[in-house]
């Protein structure tokens, strides 16, 4: 039992990826706000719709802002609720703006005991009728952003757009970090088999690529679910898109290699071959290519990577989790392969003697 | 030195070949010629975008059918004998250069059939130029080492087309990409993508001298 101690730990961090992951409720946010431009000189009522908030329950503790920059904000006059997902509140937007833009955007902050801080940014577009940063100046009431609440209990961060769908990081990213990694097993144990013909290295080196292939395929998966929910379609020719179904062709076009050879010196070796290269080949696919373009994904084209801004310390208690626990049991499915393949091979040279 | 001098016979060996059956070339100039007028009679007027395109897939499947026959054409026995007189290495390289001047011909001479019969959209002929050798070279040793691969199969001609089109589509995007610039339909600065072709074309050398010793024995 001590020796598959890993196995036990891969199952035990799938079923708290799963677990936790799935339940861990979002931290309260702002989805929308109605009406979103406004003009000055207007007193304005905006109705703020709230996700995962309990506006009833925190009802006098209730704050609103309208922030211009990080100094400068109005705060709310009046605050009806009308449920726990929806509020109205009233700003008296004044005549001028101390900005000499036109179109000025504001973002909303709420505050409450029960929901902690949160905000939409540019929840409000305020079109100024006459442009004077002086006179905005002296009107200009400012209002201080003080003493936020915090959000008791774990959350993970509500983001806009995203949404619940944050929760496919532990799916979708990680299964993708835990195939390159198996990919990467099976090129080692090719190089093995070339540098010492033991068909033990080619078994691995077979099993670790068809695990990796259904990896890949469920990452293809997941992140095309997550596409539809935040791009708007399964399939939006992406380069990493692209350059992840031509890896998956590659990987596919081993088997057949494998399949096309008969006899089985020739097919290990040949296959060993084909696996470096491709593996060689893969490199600048997924690596250089996607960051030489312009993609949807984060982290390329001029986008800021996952990892610095989304990935928040709740979500890195489940992150680094799934990425082992998909890999261990990764690497249990391959072993049962290859073990297979050995005991076939002995079977079938017990034949042979008799 | 003993490996130059190889490689020049068997380049010799191959030309010479070539130039008493004449097999390959006329048959892969008149796929190339065919395919240039069928594309020239079905499409009344090419647009720069659509000359691009058709451009690249005329000279992917003519290359691959020009690059398969380069291990095929050999019998076993004949191979047997060149390797036992010559480096594996040096048959390789030999290979490949070839392949990069029957490539190099064929990418000119459809540049030049198919602007006869279409439009010739090139704005900036040293641009494309420099693409086409560069396409010349990353195809050729793609296609030459997955041909040493597909020969040991039985049904090479299909597995050939399998195992390469996946494995070439990166030099493939980056030649169009440098097309697309070359005939001016995107004006950016483009020595990143010729340097990353190259780093491409020289990784897959590399790999190829690496991987045929484990390959050509059997």
């Amino acid at each position: 039992m001590v020796k598959h101690w890993w196995k036990a730990l891969g199952v035990v961090f799938v079923i708290y990826t799963l677990t936790v992951g799935m339940l861990v409720p979002l931290k309260p946010g702002i989805t929308a706000v109605s009406p979103s431009s406004v003009r000055t000189g207007e007193q304005i009522t905006i109705q703020v719709a709230g996700y995962n908030s309990n506006f009833k329950k925190a009802q006098d503790s209730i704050r609103a802002w309208l922030k211009l920059d990080n100094e400068r904000a109005i705060a709310a006059q009046n605050i009806r609720v009308k449920d726990d997902q929806s509020v109205s509140l009233t700003f008296n937007i004044p005549e001028y703006l101390p900005v000499d833009q036109r179109v000025q955007d504001m973002t909303l902050v709420m505050d409450n005991d029960a929901d902690g801080a949160s905000l939409l940014p540019s929840a409000v577009f305020v079109t100024q009728d006459s442009i004077d940063p002086a006179m905005g100046q002296q009107v200009w009431k400012n209002a201080d952003i003080s003493n936020l609440n915090d959000k008791k209990g774990i959350t993970f961060p509500f983001r806009n757009i995203l949404g619940e769908t944050i929760r496919n990081t532990y799916f979708h990213v990680s299964l993708w970090l835990a195939m390159v990694s198996i990919f990467i097993i099976s090129f080692v144990n090719s190089i093995k088999y070339l540098r010492d013909p033991l068909p033990l290295y080619d078994y691995k080196a077979k099993a670790y690529t068809r695990s990796g292939l259904l990896l890949g395929v469920l990452g293809l998966v997941t992140g095309a679910i997550w596409a539809k929910n935040t791009w708007g379609q399964y399939w939006s020719w992406d380069v990493k898109q692209n350059m992840t179904a031509i890896s998956l062709l590659i990987y596919m076009a081993y088997f057949i290699l494998r399949s096309s050879l008969t006899d089985s010196e020739q097919k290990a070796r040949i296959a060993a071959v084909y696996n470096i290269f491709a593996f060689v080949a893969l490199i600048p696919l997924i690596y250089v290519i996607p960051r030489l373009t312009d993609s949807l994904h984060p982290g390329a084209g001029g986008n800021i990577t996952f990892g610095s801004q989304d990935l928040d310390n709740t979500m890195r208690m489940v992150f680094y989790p799934a990425i082992i626990g998909w890999f261990l049991i990764s690497v249990w499915i391959s072993k049962l392969q290859y073990r297979m393949d050995i005991i076939h091979a002995r079977i079938w040279n017990l034949d042979d003697e008799d | 030195m003993k490996s130059i001098g190889e490689i020049w016979h068997l380049l010799q060996k191959d030309f010479l070949l070539e130039f008493r059956t004449g097999y390959a070339i006329s048959g892969i100039f008149l796929y190339l010629f065919g395919t240039v007028y069928i594309v020239s009679r079905a499409f009344q007027q090419i647009k720069p975008e659509s000359w691009n395109a058709l451009f690249w897939i005329i000279i992917l499947f003519a290359s691959v059918n020009a690059v398969t026959k380069s291990f095929v054409q050999e019998s076993n026995q004949r191979q047997l004998y060149f390797y036992s007189i010559a480096n594996p290495i040096a048959i390789l390289l030999s290979k490949i250069i070839y392949n990069i001047l029957l490539l190099l011909a064929l990418s000119f001479l459809t540049w030049g059939a198919l602007s006869f019969m279409t439009i010739d959209p090139i704005l900036k002929p040293d641009v494309f130029s420099l693409t086409l050798l560069l396409g010349s070279v990353g195809f050729s040793i793609n296609f030459t080492f997955i041909s040493a691969i597909a020969v040991k199969a039985n049904n090479n001609s299909t597995l050939m087309s399998i195992l390469s089109f996946p494995l070439v589509i990166p030099v493939l995007l980056l030649l169009v990409k440098l097309t697309a610039n070359s005939i001016g339909l995107i004006e950016q600065d483009i020595t990143n993508d010729i340097l990353l072709l190259l780093g491409i074309d020289l990784l897959l050398l590399a790999m190829t001298l690496v991987l045929y010793p484990f390959l050509w024995r059997d």
